[in-house]
């Protein structure tokens, strides 16, 4: 009880300071929450409840290239068990919306019995709605959408599919009884009109199958497959949905590695304040110990306030989190366009766990910044063993210790860079990174030495004098100096590794992207105001731009989904004729494109990406085997191309013969080259021309293209630079609480100062420098271990986590971040400032308070 | 950071009656809450140039209130208060730091060193802040004071008896008009504090300044020029 309140008061007392240490922990917090709920709601809307939209099926039946409804014939034997559902599940661009909608496709008489969606209609309207639904343009949309789009029931609205402007009617609007965040903008529609929509006649994207009775899976699965070509997967609904969240995972894992780096800088900044409180009551905890209190006893205070400011603050970052999350999930959502096509926006929900996690994530954090102060307070002796304040013992420095441990650290990170990924995942070289970022609380101590050695010369002495009491003073708190300095460190490391492996890769993009996409024109579907692309392009635009150009200078783009020993990959069609003779993506062992190209031509071999290359192991010269509607296709791989546009494997086979496989659902992209004597643009105006009125595409000039490429690019960082900043503020917070201490500490000692002849503006001044030199110190440590930490994200996380092999490059960035840490840690350094200022000498006269 | 401005302190010539400080009917109130105390109640003192000046009175007094307002360390709330030729009641803030930090040095019971700067360094800390630097002069205050070997030793490697040697140099290194000192043997036995009294007796005399002294020590008292007696803020009578 005593104990308590020897906390307790003093915490009241300086409501500030527990509140500034609260705040960093609730950022810390906060920015893991809205990572993980941002990216939730992304997967929400990817694939989380598909389940819901999956109905209740169990099983779903599908095949890369579509299900042939004719095989459907083949599944009659089991029409009695189970019902029978094709479906088609699309994305669509609305212009009126600029973004995605989703439409699924149905066999609505069959459908009924399969999903939870009740029309909004009875009787007659119902009816015709079902008739609309059947033999005109009729859809239903789900109310979410009807608000979105201010329509409803009777009226017509626009959407751009297969680049081309389709009209639909909305026969009637439903209300998803469970799961709305899935049902949002959805459209459904009736099987034979999506499969006109996007040119899908005779096949659908899966049937889902729905048991009768209670039927053994694994068995129906069997039989099913039995009945059917082997080309056909049978799976539960679920694989579907486990695949695309697999996606986003290894993406939301990377985002909250990197949320937790605010933590670490939190844990730091509760680790000083804690440790401040220690020094400050180190008189108080030495009395209580000559009066007989047992080292539990205070160790138990100790750890009830790291707990309260742990559960105070876990929970405000869940508020904040949650608030901050509605901001972060469009950043997300650039993010994931970029890997994962067709994502539609999500709802964000909080769900209880979440809560609990972010709560108890803060409490944990807190108790574990305690142990270090806690050992401090433990070793506090009885007060006849109490010196009194000893500056110069605080400040032994077993360096050998010191350098050994440093040693270690590096050691351990260098160990921990070399093991291959686990579960896909770079964990080990994340644990390298968290190895390298702790080395800062090894170096902060000799920095802050080196920093307070400094002795300016450049300086009046008047001036001089401000910074040898800053320099003293920090030598005397080095232990809480060098902490702070380690919060402002790891977050400059942060950002310099960040920086370090956005520039790298931008770079890398730059020169690949000059490289890689040499056309003169662009075309690519219609996008949404995020920059997100989707859908196919009818097959007819390039005929039109074969007519206008001739066909040795259009290379068409088409890209499906196929199979590689049991594993979903890309299987892309290309022109190779014409990319051989114009060039295209670079290769990695340096071969000109060209030539490459004319080779796999020639050989009818295929070029496959580097993500795909690492990931199963294969080099140029291999041959593979493609598990394609069409059947196995053999190729051998005549070279290996560097890709940033994705991280999924990608296999490129000459166009003829993918379209064999892949009856024409259209290209994604159509790159054009110009005959060697037509002007850029006029060309394009008469393309443009050609196209008009029929088809809504996007035809982009090869300057257009590049910067749209790295405006994306840019999109899919918001994030990291978001989180970059949050952490920033984190250690910003540390600086002003850890000064605010040092300088409440050392009043008497400011006001004695003042009585000697020290101006106010000197007292500023001093506190200035402090802070000058705490943000000096760590600027110089985050420097030096954020380029190394930056090397192992470029060269070996970026390689783990996306099979992207990229140049190291040190961006002239970083220096800007320099440029802006000191005056950040000089302007946090006012506030303790303005405190100091207001010392007055008559302070002097009073005991420490 | 330049020293500030001291046009007027400089032009402050020799004051009248070469007197260094004059308090006229000069009041001092504390107030917490509904309870005022009245810890100075018209004091008049005038302080001659290089006298010693004894403080004396029982506990709670005033005579820390007393050095504390000399000291421009506090401000009176009634009367006038001339010290080196500047009416510290009229003058701004920035003027009393520039008073404090050339023409006034003081001495505390319990030391008040910077615990972080050497022996050196907190002599020098006077000069240091008015923007000067003389080591030589720090060097003499040191050998005066018998610490010679001990410049480059923080507070914390000293005795009570040295850090306050030390103390009473920065309060000397300056050569300021007059030194106050609050009890400045409070806090050592009393052979140290003798030796100590003495080495700032001489110093201050060869230097040619006052020297205010709050004691409880009688033969401190003695040894002035002049003793004053206060009781519940008032002065009762000078004794020379
Ligand atoms: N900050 C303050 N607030 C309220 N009252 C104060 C304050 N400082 C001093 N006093 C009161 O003013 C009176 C004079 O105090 P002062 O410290 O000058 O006495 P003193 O003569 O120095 O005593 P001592 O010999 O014990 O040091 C006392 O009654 C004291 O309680
Ligand atoms: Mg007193």
């Amino acid at each position: 009880m005593i104990l308590r309140s020897l906390w307790l008061r003093p915490t009241l007392a300086q409501p500030t300071r527990a509140l500034i240490t609260v705040l960093g922990v609730a950022i810390g917090v906060a920015s893991v929450v809205s990572t993980l709920l941002a990216s939730r709601a992304a997967i929400a809307s990817m694939s989380a409840d598909v389940q819901s939209v999956a109905g209740e099926s169990r099983l779903e039946i599908s095949r890369p290239g579509g299900f042939e409804t004719s095989d459907l014939e083949a599944l009659r034997p089991i029409c009695t068990e189970a019902l029978l559902a094709p479906v088609i599940e699309r994305t669509a661009l609305s212009p009126d919306l600029g973004d995605l909608v989703r439409i699924l496709g149905v066999d609505l008489l069959i459908d009924q019995e399969l999903r939870s969606i009740r029309l909004d209609a009875t009787g007659n309207e119902l009816e015709a709605a079902r008739n609309s639904m059947l033999h005109a343009s009729g859809v239903a949309v789900s109310e979410s959408l009807s608000k979105d789009l201010g329509i409803g029931v009777g009226e017509e609205f626009e959407l751009v599919i297969r680049s081309r402007k389709v009209t639909l009617q909305i026969a009637a609007v439903f209300k998803p009884e469970r799961f709305d965040s899935a049902w949002d903008r959805f459209i459904l529609a009736d099987v034979a009109l999506a499969q006109e929509l996007y040119g899908f006649e005779g096949r659908v994207d899966r049937v889902e199958i729905k048991p009768r009775l209670e039927l053994n899976l694994q068995q129906l699965a069997s039989r099913v497959e039995g009945l059917l070509p082997p080309t056909y997967q049978v799976q539960p609904a679920s694989a579907r949905r486990d695949e695309g969240e697999r996606l986003v995972r290894a993406l939301e894992f990377n985002l909250t590695a990197l949320a937790g780096v605010s933590i670490l800088v939190g844990i730091v900044l509760v680790a000083t304040t804690l440790a401040t409180s220690v020094v400050q009551r180190q008189n108080q905890i030495a009395l209580l110990r000559s009066l007989g209190a047992s080292r539990s006893q205070i160790a138990r205070a100790i750890l009830v306030e790291a707990g309260a400011i742990g559960l105070v603050g876990g929970s405000l970052g869940v508020a904040l989190g949650w608030i901050g999350a509605d901001s972060a999930v469009s950043s997300v959502r650039a993010t994931v366009a970029t890997i994962a096509e067709g994502v539609t926006p999500g709802i964000i929900r909080l769900k209880w766990e979440w809560a609990l996690t972010g709560i108890s994530l803060g409490f944990f954090a807190s108790i574990f910044a305690a142990l270090l102060p806690l050992r401090e307070a433990l070793r506090t002796p009885p007060i006849q063993g109490l010196r009194s304040q000893h500056p110069q013992s605080i400040a032994g420095r077993p360096w050998k210790m010191r350098a050994a441990l440093f040693a270690l650290l590096v050691g351990a990170a260098a160990f921990f860079a070399s093991l291959p990924p686990l579960a896909d995942r770079p964990i080990w070289a994340l644990v390298s990174a968290l190895f390298l970022l702790s080395t800062l609380l090894v170096l902060a101590g000799p920095l802050i030495d080196i920093c307070a050695g400094i002795r300016p010369r450049f300086m009046g002495a008047g001036a001089a004098i401000s910074i040898r009491l800053a320099q003293a003073a920090l030598e005397a708190s080095r232990t809480r100096a060098a902490w702070a300095a380690s919060a402002v460190g790891v977050s400059v490391a942060l950002a310099v590794s960040m920086t370090t492996m956005v520039g790298s890769f931008r770079q890398s993009v730059v020169d690949w992207t000059a490289q890689a996409m040499p056309s003169d024109l662009y075309v690519r579907p219609l996008t949404t105001v995020g920059g997100a692309s989707a859908g196919t392009i009818d097959p007819a635009l390039t005929e039109v731009a074969i007519d206008t150009f001739g066909a040795d200078f259009v290379d068409p783009f088409h890209q499906s989904s196929a199979h590689y020993k049991g594993n979903l990959i890309l299987l892309g069609g290309a022109a190779f004729t014409v990319v051989a003779q114009h060039g295209g993506v670079p290769f990695l062992d340096g071969r000109p494109s060209r030539e490459v190209f004319a080779e796999a031509a020639e050989r009818s071999a295929a070029v496959v990406n580097e993500p795909f290359a690492r990931r199963y192991k294969v080099k140029a010269g291999d041959t593979l085997s493609i598990d394609t509607p069409a059947g196995f296709i053999e190729r051998e791989i005549a070279g290996v191309y560097r890709d940033y546009s994705g991280h999924i494997g990608r296999v490129v086979i000459a166009l003829e013969d993918y379209l064999k496989a892949y009856p024409n659902e259209g290209p994604k992209s159509i790159a054009i080259f110009l005959p060697p004597d037509q002007d850029l643009e006029s060309s394009r105006a008469n393309f443009m021309q050609a196209l008009a009125g029929a088809y809504s595409v996007e035809v982009l000039n090869n300057r257009e293209l590049r910067a749209e490429v790295l405006r994306i690019f840019e999109g899919t960082f918001a994030v990291t630079i978001a989180l970059q900043i949050i952490s920033s503020l984190v250690a910003a917070i540390a600086v002003i609480a850890v000064l605010s201490a040092l300088i409440r500490e050392r009043r008497r000692e400011l006001a004695v100062v003042r009585v000697l002849g020290a101006s106010r503006t000197q007292l500023f001044n001093l506190v200035l420098s402090e802070a000058f030199l705490l943000g000096l110190a760590g600027t110089l440590g985050g420097l030096f271990i954020g380029l190394i930490v930056g090397y192992v994200l470029v060269t070996v996380v970026n390689l783990q986590s996306f099979g992207w092999s990229l140049d190291f490059v040190i961006p002239g960035s970083i220096f800007m971040i320099l440029m802006i840490v000191i005056p950040a840690c000089l302007l946090a350094g006012l506030a303790p400032a303005f405190m100091a200022l207001r010392t007055a000498p008559r302070e002097s006269l009073h005991a420490n308070g | 950071m330049t020293p500030i401005s001291s046009d007027s302190l400089l032009a402050a010539a020799p004051t009248r009656n070469s007197s260094v400080a004059t308090l006229q009917s000069v009041q001092r109130n504390y107030r917490r809450g509904k309870v005022t105390v009245q810890a100075l109640k018209d004091v008049d003192l005038c302080i001659e140039r290089g006298e010693v000046v004894a403080l004396t009175g029982p506990s709670g007094c005033g005579k820390s209130t007393l050095l504390n307002v000399l000291s421009a360390v506090d401000r009176a709330d009634g009367g006038d208060v001339m010290v080196c030729g500047l009416d510290l009641r009229r003058v701004a803030e920035s003027e009393l730091t520039l008073l404090r930090r050339r023409k006034i040095g003081v001495v505390f019971q319990d030391f008040q060193l910077m615990p972080n700067l050497t022996a050196e360094e907190n002599i020098g800390l006077p000069l240091a802040l008015d923007g000067q630097q003389d080591s030589d002069r720090v060097l003499h205050l040191l050998e005066r004071v018998g610490l010679a070997r001990r410049l480059g030793h923080y507070p914390s490697e000293l005795s009570g008896g040295e850090q306050q040697r030390v103390a009473v140099a920065r309060a000397l290194v300056h050569r300021p008009e007059f030194v106050v000192a609050d009890e400045p043997t409070g806090n050592l036995d009393s052979s140290n504090g003798k030796e100590i009294l003495a080495m700032l007796m001489e110093i201050r005399l060869e230097e040619g300044a006052a020297l205010v002294i709050a004691t409880h020590d009688k033969e401190v008292a003695s040894r002035a020029d002049r003793v004053v007696r206060l009781r519940d803020g008032q002065v009762l009578g000078a004794h020379s």
